[in-house]
């Protein structure tokens, strides 16, 4: 974990806006190790929520933008991000902030609100390969939204609530929109509802996992984005992968901001 | 010389259409073709236009789908809504169409096809490094002969073959002359425009024009390496394309690469280097000369198809290469199993980065290819940091 600084005015600062399709995070760093960050809802309009986010870490470091240097941005919506220096894939952003945690990290699996990826770490953090999904809901964090919303329970307690789970029930479909129509059923039928969040939950694994074989596995493996925060899907993607993955220490969902933080300033330093 | 196709590929039919319809008026014939294996000079040597009637764009696909399954390769259907559905100037002009056993897709599509014009088709064997498959190939190109000689009421001589030949060589040599000269660093063309003005050159009726134009091309791009004059910096990331996707019309990716930061230096395959490197043996006997080649092409209909992963691992050298890309079209199983193989070969021998993109000729997927391209030049523009480089040290100056 980064230790927490003031920013004293002149102190230089960089800064990594990541714009995903649900939510913005901004992370701030500078050479102290200072860091802030910000995480809200990316609403209809990714260019409003990029400033303001990056404004919310700023206020949250007690940092004016004339103390940030250079700043990268990355995600979904970064395109649309018409203030920072320079624009990087999520991919890129994603394995080098993982990296920068533990440089020893060789594999991220990220779980976004649309979509799944595998991607293979270099021992410099640059990426060395990657598989993505982003045509299909399943597996992503929408998935486990709208199955939260079936279950009528709220998606931050999805994880925990699936723990007690004795026999998880068997998911058979795989699209988004007929697996509603199965736990609707489900439920219909008696069956416990922590029995189907843990079947949810190993659907997620199985589609991830699936991906993470075809794309092949090196220690040390990290589980990063929103859904990572998700007990139930790490446990079930631990399992379904026979590994035990590492620990960042860090929020999970901010960890491709942080990646764009560490470009920024990288790119600042050897210009 | 201004390096831009500036028609786009429907402009370029259109005005193939004009000039063939003024060559039909004086007698001449047409004869339709499809694929890289089949022997052009066949045609040529029978005093014929040969046509391209391959499908490379969206347009002709919803006609043809009311027919063939929608869970098909795009090529397959564009070809058969060129010729069902009224949107191909030059379909219509063809006396005969030639296929070839080649893809499934394409087999069973042929069936239909032959209900619209006469047409023959060559039995390509699948396994071409056996012996028996040359001689059964060789006895295909005789009966290919008989086929065009019936339809077009014409003879074939030995003499015309060997003078097609000729011809066809000399096109080749130029066309490898300048592929070639995007081996220098920087290149002097960039590959978009490349793919667009060699295969808009190649839409004509005589064929002298055609070398006329090839020969205008290259001077150009020799004249540009002379004066220094390049196509983009030195930092961009060299990338060889292999696989499919290399013509004017179905060039949506190519294009998405070069917009991305990538330059495309080299193409291996279909539409690309290296066939044009392999000319027809002009001192043996034409209809042996003419099977031998054609068997050597590369697609991946053929198994286990050892030349293309020769080509692509001397290309990557010769080109110095920075990544490869592969494309490869949606529901084409040949090439999509052997993509794992290529990715074996630039992952592990070369050490490369790889990227396997598998699409359709819509523009509906243009965002997540986007984001897998600059995913795959990250690879290679920011994998290229100094490694001694620390952030410690330059923090001191700060």
């Amino acid at each position: 974990m980064l230790p927490m600084q003031e920013t004293k005015a002149e102190s230089p600062v960089f800064a990594g806006i990541d714009v995903g399709s649900l939510t913005a995070k901004c992370v701030l760093i500078s050479k102290n190790g200072m860091h802030a960050y910000a995480v809200m809802d990316t609403g209809a309009k990714p260019d409003k929520a990029g400033e303001t986010v990056f404004v919310q870490a700023l206020d949250k470091a007690s940092a004016e933008k004339s103390n940030v240097r250079y700043s990268v941005g990355t995600g979904y919506g970064r395109i649309s991000l018409s203030f920072v220096d320079r624009v990087v894939t999520e991919l890129t952003c994603h394995a080098r902030g993982a990296h920068f945690l533990d440089p020893a990290v060789r594999t991220v699996i990220d779980i976004g609100g649309q979509d799944s990826k595998v991607i293979r770490v270099n021992p410099d953090g640059s990426m060395s390969d990657f598989i993505m999904n982003d045509k299909c809901a399943a597996g992503t964090g929408r998935f486990l939204q709208i199955m939260a919303r079936a279950l009528e329970t709220e998606l931050e307690n999805l994880g925990e609530f699936s723990l007690t789970s004795s026999q998880p029930s068997r998911i058979n479909s795989i699209c988004t929109v007929f697996a509603e129509s199965e736990v609707v059923s489900l439920l219909a039928s008696g069956e416990k509802m922590e029995n189907i969040a843990a079947g949810l939950h190993r659907s997620v694994a199985k589609r991830v996992g699936n991906m993470a074989k075809r794309l092949g596995l090196q220690k040390k493996i990290v589980f990063v984005g929103g859904v990572a925060k998700n007990i139930g899907v790490r446990n079930a993607l631990e399992d379904y992968l026979e590994i035990r993955f590492a620990s960042l220490d860090q929020d999970p969902q901010i960890i491709g901001a942080l990646g764009a933080a560490v470009l920024a300033r990288e790119r600042y330093l050897s210009a | 010389m201004d390096l831009k196709e500036d028609k786009t590929i429907s402009e370029v039919r259109t005005n193939l259409a004009l000039d063939i319809e003024m060559a039909k008026d004086e007698g001449k014939k047409v004869v339709g073709l499809m694929c890289s294996y089949f022997p052009v000079e066949m045609v040529l040597a029978a005093d014929a236009i040969p046509v391209g009637l391959c499908g490379t764009t969206e347009e002709p696909i919803s006609a043809a789908e009311e027919v063939l399954p929608a869970d098909q390769c795009p090529m397959v259907k564009a070809t058969y809504g060129r010729a069902v559905g009224n949107t191909c100037p030059l379909f219509p002009l063809a006396d005969c169409i030639i296929g070839e056993t080649t893809c499934d897709g394409r087999k069973k599509m042929y069936e239909l096809l032959a209900r619209e014009k006469p047409m023959h088709v060559m039995d390509l064997p699948q396994k071409p490094e056996e012996k028996e498959a040359q001689e059964h190939w060789t006895a295909e190109v005789r009966k290919l002969k008989l086929f065009i000689e019936e339809q077009l009421d014409t003879v074939i001589t030995e003499e015309n073959l060997k003078r097609a030949i000729r011809q066809v060589n000399t096109t080749r040599a130029l066309l490898t002359e300048i592929h070639r000269c995007r081996k220098h660093h920087p290149v002097p063309i960039m590959g978009l425009d490349l793919v667009g003005l060699t295969t808009a050159s190649g839409y004509c009726v005589d064929r002298n024009d055609y070398t006329k134009r090839l020969t205008v091309l290259l001077e150009e791009l020799k004249r540009r390496i002379r004066e220094k004059e390049f196509a983009c910096s030195p930092d961009r990331p060299r990338i060889l394309w292999t696989g499919l996707g290399n013509s004017l019309g179905c060039d949506k990716v190519l294009k998405l690469v070069e917009d991305c930061g990538g330059v495309v230096v080299c193409q291996e395959g279909c539409g690309g280097i290296t066939r044009l490197e392999d000319p027809v043996d002009e001192a043996k006997d034409p209809i042996q000369a003419l099977a031998e080649r054609y068997l050597r092409v590369t697609c991946s209909c053929m198994t286990p198809n050892t030349q293309r992963f020769k080509d692509i691992d001397r290309l990557i050298t010769q080109y110095q290469i920075d990544g490869v890309i592969d494309l490869t079209w949606q529901f084409c199983h040949t090439f999509n199993i052997e993509s794992y193989r290529v990715g074996e070969l630039v992952k592990e021998k070369h050490g490369l980065p790889f990227l396997h993109i598998v699409t359709d000729f819509s523009q509906s997927d243009v965002g997540q290819l986007r984001v897998r391209i600059e995913g795959f030049l990250e690879q290679i523009t920011l994998g290229r940091r100094d490694e001694s480089y620390g952030c410690t040290q330059a923090w001191e100056g700060l």
